[in-house]
């Protein structure tokens, strides 16, 4: 129990130890530019650390010609970056900058390298046969467009094609974000429109939201199990009771086998309704009474007041979190990985994403996925312009 | 204690010029009071005084040191702000000492300094608590014991009172008066009431579009506006101003426009003559029932009658112009009345056509 | 009819109708209510039900019986999940992971958030948008280099490895959210601070942020419950079973064998319970925390 605990510590003063040195260097590119001096003693101290750093990561066993070249180049840059300092800079916004640098940092090595990475990836061809020599040499061999090519021509697991993938993915979203939202809506008018015990609703209604999401997809899954999941159990028994109804085909359904994108979409509508009614019930209880006052008064029913002040007004709230629930449907691999995931499991579920996961660490197609995960960001890139830009639009009527 | 000294100050946010060539000098112990519309850059110089914004060209002094350089805690200074920014997350006390324990002083003498600030304000009951249960009243006070305690050499007030309403104003702002004569300290307050830099100032420095456009003190900027924009910026109500004419007649200084036509008392003879306004302040009108006759009685017609109490507020309509006076109570006249009106000389004021300067 | 009689008559019919009324307002509530109950049962009852297989004897783990507290109703599975299952690693694993990530998150938000809240500078607008950028990233597009990454460093099966995995990926939206609560501070209470005798840096660690502790709850709440409830992630770096959180844990339970349900049940209720209690105690300020973020952008 001891060993993690040290290993955490050692984390954090890792962790320490950047930051200070970050924060040090930065101090004294906004504070010494002045200096006569500033730039030789920049490139000593620079190229002093990258070389300590570096012989300090490997383990102190490097070759003396790579040391060199990294030396060079550090240098070089150094001597850019303190040319920069000196001359565009010169101590301005030294505060925000050194504010930002450690969080600049941590995204630019964990998301922005990752992603420069995985542009060289798909370039290049890595799969589990060139696995262990990539990790010894480090080295690919390059194949062009080779695998974006695949992404469209084969398919990115075992049968489903790119444009099945796609399309499921469209109808996923739209169907999953239509029935949180009609849910939601269903959800919060009805709570709203309670006073007694609104609390208590509200706090068993956000339960699956509540739940970890892997306990509540795995149970949800046990349900659904094709003998012993309630599902099944009831209707069972509802066909049992009322025979007629199992004349027309009401029974146990193998749910996992024969349904998996039916029983994913169920389980993720469960999932997401309690957010989206949360984020509506917000949304209506800050809409002033009185408007509701002045459109009875003036004779609007109850439909027309949903229609003419409930939804235009509810917009603001809703608009972002439709957005963010669009983004988080389409992204979702989550409940499908987790009820299809198994070995052996289907692909009549999978969406873009989940694909995307299964080809890397089902198939270990790794530079294959790279290229099939660009294609992925273009199309989500593509949609999240077109509606920012059509909801800007829109937007201006109730400006 | 110490003077402050502003020299040719100028203040831009990127290339808007808010401050234009400022200078002031403020003496050592002297309550000054900058006064002026907002959005006129007072406040600016004051937080450049306090080192919150940067001086763009010029220099500050505090006393004989230059400060333009120096961080906020280097300028030995304590601010009370509009909106008193007591930390919420503190009690009264350590709001008050959280400057002196940051200097390290020792906790002992922390308490005492604390106490006896609390001691002048009237606040010791209030040292436990914490901003959030104070009224807003209290807070202002809590705000400028935060500000004593530390035995700053200038306090620049930031529109102390803004917040409070009518009644509390016009207490904190005896407090803020007895202050000043206890404390014996270089005072540099901020304001856009005219009434507040009336009362409380030694000096006042009108502002106005980020130029200093009068210093002197009160008497004088009230008796002897340098401009237009002072004349109508000090006083209340405002001063009435009319359009027309100066002329020499039979040797007689003479104001003239259509239905005025009024001598002007008292000239040197060196004034220019031509296009000018005529500035009355409306105490300095007194109203002649039974229509006009005599010279320099201007006939006028009452439009609506204020009663303020122990006075009131008669809107007049001279031929085109506006005119306001302000009279006694006992003042009889219905609107439509034709009445006619006098001015006193010593409310007289005139300014040139176009630059709005003094003439007499 | 007489005068009176017609008087005592519109009081009737006016009484009748008030009743009517009341008979039709009630009706409604009642069904509001009945809407509501169903749908509470359609939420909760997963959660029973695993309360149920939890509760249930060894030899009857496979069932169809639908009772909440099953008969011959047994805490075994309970002690199987401590006794047969690495559980207890599960938990500790995931505990220092989170809380370091956590950690690191919201140190790493705050300190940017305040400079996007306080200072102008060159990229600022540009910055904020890419952080929001980083939120239309499809999933697990990431997930692949990092794993390369964690691979070529050697830090397979750590907690260095899942820590470093983790750290960043809340901390667009921890910066969205801190920065939005910074600009609710006023700033005059920073500058009292410089009066007073502070740094600009002094005035941020002693006012703004003792100032911001419900934001940072917010911020810290929400890179734990994220990694907490990670995944996707931890599948691909932990491949041993000492090493795995709990979520790994306890998909690989309920994995092939239906026997294993009881303990799946068990272990789920125990994860379940703490970290729910927090979420609805806190479910309030989290919701503001993402609508806030979402608006804003």
């Amino acid at each position: 129990m001891l060993a993690p605990v040290l290993q955490v510590l050692q984390f954090a003063l890792l962790i320490a130890a950047a930051v200070a040195v970050l924060e040090g260097w930065l101090h004294y590119h906004f504070t010494r530019w002045e200096k006569s001096w500033f730039l030789p003693a920049g490139v000593l101290g620079t190229v002093t650390l990258v070389m300590a750093g570096a012989a300090a990561s490997a383990g102190g066993l490097v070759d003396p010609g790579r040391m060199l070249s990294l030396g060079m180049g550090t240098a070089a840059a150094e001597c850019l970056v303190a040319l920069f300092f000196k001359h565009v800079v010169r101590g301005r916004h030294s505060l925000p900058i050194m504010l930002l640098a450690p969080a600049a940092l941590g995204l630019g090595l964990l998301i922005a390298y990752p992603l420069v990475f995985e542009v060289y990836l798909a370039f290049h061809d890595l799969k589990l046969t060139t696995i262990m020599a990539w990790s010894r040499t480090g080295e690919l061999p390059f194949v062009g467009l080779k695998h974006f090519k695949k992404v469209f021509t084969s398919s990115p697991l075992s049968e489903v094609s790119f444009w099945q993938l796609f399309l499921r993915t469209v109808w996923w979203t739209f169907i999953n974000v239509f029935f949180h939202v009609a849910g939601g809506f269903v959800m919060a008018l009805l709570l709203n429109s309670v006073t007694r015990g609104k609390g208590l609703y509200r706090m068993l209604l956000i339960v699956p939201w509540a739940m970890p999401q892997v306990v509540a997809v795995l149970a949800m899954r046990g349900e659904f199990h094709s003998q012993y999941g309630f599902v099944n159990v009831m209707l069972a028994k509802l066909a049992a009771w009322l025979p007629f109804l199992g004349d027309l085909g009401v029974g146990p359904v193998q749910w996992l086998g024969q349904h998996p994108f039916l029983t994913c979409t169920i389980i993720n509508v469960w999932l997401g309704i309690p957010f989206m009614a949360v984020v509506i019930l917000g949304g209506l209880q800050s809409i002033s009474r009185h408007y509701y006052d002045a459109a009875s008064l003036d004779g609007a029913s109850a439909f027309q007041q949903f229609r003419m002040i409930t939804l235009p007004l509810i917009r603001p709230v809703l608009a972002p979190a439709v957005t963010l629930g669009t983004v988080w449907t389409f992204n979702n691999i989550n409940v499908i990985y987790l009820v299809t995931g198994q070995a052996g499991g289907t692909e009549d579920a999978d969406i873009l994403v989940s694909a995307l996961y299964k080809a890397a660490f089902a198939f270990y197609r790794y530079s294959y996925s790279a290229a099939f995960a660009l294609i992925v960001f273009l199309i989500l890139f593509t949609f999240s312009m077109v509606w920012l830009k059509w909801s800007k639009g829109t937007e201006s009527h109730y400006d | 204690m110490s003077s402050v000294t502003f020299k040719s100050i100028t203040k831009r946010f990127g290339s808007n010029e808010v401050l234009h060539d400022v200078g002031l000098q403020i003496a050592d112990k002297e309550f000054l009071v900058l006064v002026g519309p907002s959005g006129c850059g007072k406040s600016t110089l004051l937080r450049m005084l306090a080192g919150l914004e940067e001086t763009s060209e010029g220099e500050i002094h505090i006393g004989e040191k230059l400060v333009n350089h120096l961080p906020p805690r280097d300028r030995e200074i304590a601010m009370v702000f509009q909106d008193y920014a007591l930390y919420p997350h503190m009690t009264v006390a350590e709001n008050m000492s959280f400057g002196l324990r940051l200097k390290g002083i020792a906790p002992d003498e922390v308490d005492r300094r604390v106490l006896k600030a609390a001691n002048i304000l009237q606040i010791e009951p209030l040292l436990k608590r914490t901003p959030r249960q104070l009224s807003g009243g209290q807070r202002q006070r809590v705000a400028i014991g935060r500000a004593i305690v530390r035995e700053p050499k200038v306090f620049p007030f930031d529109e102390p009172l803004s917040n409070l309403d009518a009644k509390l104003r016009e207490e904190m702002r005896i407090e803020i008066a007895k202050l000043h004569q206890k404390l014996a300290t270089t005072i540099i307050y901020v304001t856009h009431d005219q009434v507040e830099a009336m009362t409380l100032a030694t000096r006042i420095a009108v502002v106005n579009a980020g130029r200093i456009q009068q210093v002197g003190t009160p008497t004088d900027v009230f008796g002897r506006p340098e401009n237009m924009f002072v004349a109508g910026f000090i006083g209340s109500p405002t001063m009435n101003f009319i359009e027309g004419v100066l002329l020499r007649e039979n040797g007689v200084l003479r104001f003239k426009t259509e239905g005025v036509d009024v001598p002007v008392l008292g000239g040197t003879g060196a004034e220019p003559l031509g296009p000018a306004t005529f500035g009355v302040r409306p105490e300095a009108i007194s109203i002649e029932r039974g229509g006009a006759g005599g010279d320099g009685v201007v006939a006028a017609e009452v439009e609506v009658v204020e009663l303020l109490g122990y006075r009131k507020n008669v809107h007049l309509k001279v031929a085109g112009a506006k005119v306001l006076a302000s009279v006694s109570a006992a003042f009889g006249g219905e609107p439509g009345e034709k009445v006619g009106l006098r001015f006193d000389p010593a409310g007289v004021h005139l300014f040139e056509k176009g630059t709005g300067r003094r003439i007499r | 009819m007489t005068e009176r009689g017609a008087r005592t008559a519109g009081l009737l019919t006016s009484q009748a109708i008030l009743k009517a009324h009341h008979r039709r307002e009630a009706l409604k509530t009642a069904l509001v209510h009945g809407a509501l109950i169903l749908a509470c049962a359609v939420c909760v009852y997963p959660l029973l039900r695993i309360l149920a297989v939890s509760l249930r004897p060894g030899d009857r783990i496979i069932s169809t019986d639908l009772s909440i507290i099953p008969q011959g109703a047994t805490m075994v599975s309970y002690a199987r999940v401590f006794a047969e299952t690495h559980f207890l690693f599960w938990l500790w694993n995931s505990l220092v992971i989170t809380v370091a990530t956590s950690l690191v998150g919201v140190a790493l938000a705050s300190t940017a958030a305040y400079a996007f809240s306080r200072f102008k500078f060159p990229g600022q607008r540009l910055g904020l948008s890419l952080l929001l950028g980083t939120q239309m990233l499809p999933a697990g597009m990431l997930i692949l280099p990092l794993f390369l990454m964690i691979m070529r460093l050697k830090l397979m099966n750590t907690y260095l490895g899942m820590v470093i995995a983790y750290s960043v990926s809340s901390l667009p939206f921890s910066i969205w959210i801190l920065k939005g609560y910074f600009d609710t501070i006023p700033r005059s209470l920073e500058e009292a601070a410089l009066v007073d005798g502070t740094s600009v840096f002094g005035a941020f660690y002693r006012i703004v942020l003792p100032l911001s502790t419900p934001a940072l709850a917010i911020a810290f709440l929400f890179n734990f419950t994220q990694a907490w409830n990670e995944y996707l992630v931890a599948r691909v770096i932990l491949t041993d079973s000492y090493k795995y959180t709990w979520t790994l844990g306890l998909f690989d339970l309920q994995g092939q064998y239906l026997t294993q349900w009881g303990m799946f049940a068990a272990a789920s209720l125990l994860v379940t319970i703490p970290v729910m209690a927090v979420f609805l105690y806190s479910s309030k300020w989290l919701l503001t925390g993402m609508t806030l973020g979402g608006v804003k952008g």
